[in-house]
């Protein structure tokens, strides 16, 4: 088994304009999903994040970044155990807010380091 | 003939064979895609229907389906062949050498590894099994897995597309290679069970024909020699959790939690055959289905609530949060801290899951919270927790126990 993060990306402009409530009860329900991964053994963490954020580089820290209002944002992520990166992928397939058109996800293996 | 018995036997037949069909047809028609294959053994039914219903039940009622299936599947070959000219006879005689009733006998257990296949999610795993193994329909799938009928549609269309290109159906591994599989098949029927036993939508809350399904399941693994330890482990802990079905409900029909259960209607048999099956699995690798049996073996060892060996059950839960961690095993884990004495770590674990907005959302969490809070005897904090779990269930059965707990706590 393998860790994935599946990276939650959305239409932060849009989100942004709503209240942290208004925003999570416009969002599909992702406890049945999330179930799912526990109760397969796969599921290991996960949280959504705010909209705004810092952004830091050498010189300076930047208030909000480039990010803010980007289409494809980085509004949240998933942590879990798959056997590759196939299965890692229809996992995030089956996600509500994918399935629903809500969000995308990106994919990515975590790099074992020991 | 009359029309009850047709629809029955009819239905019987679809539960058993609509899977096996729909594989095998897929096997020896291979140029056909797989949608279309569930359509034609879904027509086939159909077709029984109003035959049976004049000419009477045939004495091989499923060799009649599948000559049907068989017949259309040929024709549209043909249908096609003169259409493009490329098909040749030789194929249609492959196709209907390899299309028998006779060599399907073992297809159920094939068709459980295939639908493990480690590329599909674990959801779609389970959707699967419930469509080709157990033989769901989509409506029934959906109420089962909590999902609209157009997010199973979904999932199965592309899980269609996935089985079809890389001939998951049509690949079984052979003996040496469905062993790497077990694992896979294991979560896979667990998950079943699990959709059983815990809540779907709706009235019934536990759909026990499926738990007998992953029962069976499991039962046919150990018959033909296909099993580790942990298939032991697993076999135990759903038949310790089957061993509680009757007690879970009272005589109105009302769902009763662990601590008002009456033990005396908790089977004895099954807990004996699970106890059996728990020390067989014993071995040096240490599964959560493995930490999940002794837990649930503490439970039934208890001759009431008070008398449950709560501490082991913290320590086992912390074993579990090792490997497994995350919140939902967190949650159990504060509960067993909860009556283990813990009260200070229980409510901090508790506290702490509430920051997480998925968490936040989960029924069983507020319904925990109000419950713990009530046993505090601190109202207030209980009934807020219970009425906000009351709002995030839609089980009938479930809101009905919740707000039964608030009445209870404001008649004080």
């Amino acid at each position: 088994m393998e860790k994935f993060l599946l990276i939650v990306r959305e239409d932060l402009k849009r989100i942004g304009q709503f209240t942290a409530e208004e925003r999570f009860a416009r969002s599909p329900d992702m406890l049945p999903w999330l179930k799912t991964l526990n109760d397969s053994g796969q599921y290991i963490m996960g949280q959504p994040l705010f909209v705004s954020g810092k952004y830091v580089t050498q010189d300076e820290v930047q208030s909000d970044g480039p990010f803010i209002e980007a289409k494809e944002g980085i509004s949240g992520f998933d942590l879990i155990w798959a056997e590759n990166i196939e299965q890692a992928v229809s996992i995030a397939q089956s996600c509500p807010m994918v399935m629903a058109g809500f969000a995308v996800r990106e994919v990515r293996q975590l790099v074992k380091m020991d | 003939m009359r029309l009850n018995s047709v629809n029955e036997k009819v239905e019987r037949l679809y539960k058993s064979h609509f899977g096996k069909m729909v594989a095998s047809l897929a096997y020896a028609f291979r140029n056909i895609d797989l949608e279309h294959v569930e359509d034609i053994v879904q027509e086939s039914f159909s077709r029984a229907i109003v035959d049976w219903r004049d000419n009477g039940i045939p004495l091989n009622a499923p060799g009649w389906l599948y000559r049907v299936c068989r017949n259309h599947a040929l024709n549209e070959i043909k249908e096609k062949s003169r259409l493009t000219k490329l098909a040749g006879e030789h194929e249609l005689a492959t196709a209907t050498n390899d299309f028998s009733e006779s060599i399907l006998d073992d297809q159920q257990l094939k068709l459980l590894f295939a639908c493990a296949h480690p590329d599909l999610s674990p959801k779609v795993q389970v959707v699967i099994t419930l469509k080709y193994v157990i033989n769901l329909k989509v409506e029934a799938i959906a109420k089962v897995l909590a999902m609209t009928i157009d997010g199973v549609d979904k999932m199965l269309v592309r899980a269609r597309d996935k089985i079809q290109r890389d001939e998951i159906f049509l690949s079984v591994p052979s003996n040496s290679g469905l062993r790497p599989r077990l694992s896979t098949v294991h979560k896979v029927i667990y998950l079943v069970f699990n959709e059983g036993y815990k809540t779907s939508h709706g009235n019934d809350l536990v759909r026990e024909d499926l738990c007998e399904e992953a029962l069976l399941l499991t039962k046919s693994l150990l018959d033909c020699d296909l099993f580790d330890h942990e298939t032991f482990s697993l076999y135990s802990l759903m038949l310790f959790h089957a061993a509680r079905f009757k007690s879970r409900f009272n005589t109105a029909g009302e769902l009763v939690d662990l601590e008002h259960q009456d033990r005396s209607h908790w089977s004895s048999d099954l807990i004996t055959l699970a106890n059996y099956y728990l020390k067989q699995s014993r071995s040096e690798t240490l599964s959560k289905f493995h930490i999940e049996a002794c837990i649930a073996h503490l439970h039934c060892l208890a001759n009431s609530f008070d008398e449950t060996d709560w501490v082991s059950i913290r320590k086992l839960y912390s074993t579990l949060l090792v490997d497994n961690s995350n919140p939902f095993v967190e949650l159990s884990y504060a509960i067993a801290c909860y009556y283990s004495g813990e009260k200070e770590t229980c409510f901090y674990t508790l506290n702490q899951l509430e920051q997480q907005p998925y968490m936040r959302n989960y029924y069983l969490l507020n319904a925990t919270l109000g419950k713990l809070y009530a046993c505090e005897n601190k109202s207030d904090e209980a009934i807020t927790y219970l009425e906000k779990a009351f709002n995030q269930t839609k089980a009938t059965l479930e809101r009905e126990f919740i707000n039964n707990s608030i009445l209870k706590i404001r008649e004080g």
